[in-house]
């Protein structure tokens, strides 16, 4: 398919997940506890997007490969290595607010 | 646009009633936002019941790597456009996010806020995906917001006047 609405469903029934380095396809992915692989294009990419990618990959939530280098990813991978990413919390903005507000 | 809606949604998900009436402005070129927002005032109204919000667009200030030059000439279209409807709209709080429409909606409040007609608080959260470098948008309200949240201890480093609360969204 070339577009949905919502990949919700589908990644829900996947057990891995390839993507690329877009913010949303790898915190959607992340969020529903899929593993993940993140395949890099440098050529299409501009720098802001490399950014999130490769945190997430230095803080081991997923792995990292280009397109020559996919087949022997998937190869070699070992999913346990992942680590869990835990959620954000916007509760915290929501008491930060109250306090800049002044309604405590 | 798309990801700084979601963004923005999930970090009014926590808030309180109190934070009321919202108004939300976005770009015009903007397809998908109002069913965003839509679907989120719709569940939220469900445990809330005075929910109150409005929608309005203006100009986009600036398209994907368009030119310095042009840029400048439509982000002061866009500020001409969005000070009637700040003034309007005379906000205690600004929220925003990132996508260039915030330029123009805050240096409107800016405006009537050095004319005396009304301060706004304005906070800036700067999107989970910038982990080491500020959007165009971030270094500019960087100096002109009341509060500048980061989400990635890095740029925390970097631009010591942010406020970082951990991933937030």
């Amino acid at each position: 398919f070339r577009f949905k609405d919502s990949l919700a469903e589908d990644l829900r029934r996947a057990d891995l997940v390839i993507s690329h380095a877009g913010a949303g396809s790898c915190l959607e992915t992340l969020e529903e506890g899929k593993p993940l692989i993140v395949v890099i294009n440098e050529k299409l990419m501009n720098n802001h997007q490399l950014e999130l990618a490769k945190r997430l990959h230095r803080d081991g939530h997923v792995l990292y490969c280009n397109c020559s280098t996919l087949v022997e990813t998937l190869q070699s991978m070992d999913l346990s290595t992942l680590k869990p990413f835990p959620p954000g919390q916007p509760e915290k903005f929501a008491l930060f607010m109250d306090k800049v507000v002044g309604f405590q | 646009t798309g990801g700084h809606t979601t963004e923005i949604l999930r970090l009014l998900s926590c808030l309180s009633e109190s934070y009321s009436p919202r108004h939300y402005i976005f770009a015009d070129s903007d397809k998908m936002s109002e069913a965003k927002i839509r679907s989120f005032e719709q569940k939220r109204a469900e445990t809330f019941s005075n929910s109150q919000f409005t929608l309005d667009r203006i100009p986009r200030s600036r398209g994907v790597r368009q030119s310095w030059t042009s840029s400048v000439v439509t982000t002061l279209y866009s500020i001409l456009y969005s000070l009637p409807l700040t003034y309007k709209l005379k906000p205690d709080l600004i929220l925003c996010n990132g996508p260039g429409t915030c330029v123009p909606v805050c240096i409107s409040a800016l405006l009537l806020g050095l004319l005396g007609m009304k301060r706004a608080i304005i906070v800036y959260v700067e999107s989970i995906c910038r982990v080491e470098t500020l959007s165009l948008s971030g270094k500019i309200l960087y100096y002109f917001s009341d509060y500048f949240i980061v989400q990635w201890p890095d740029l925390k480093e970097k631009y010591p006047k942010s406020v970082y609360l951990g991933r937030i969204v």
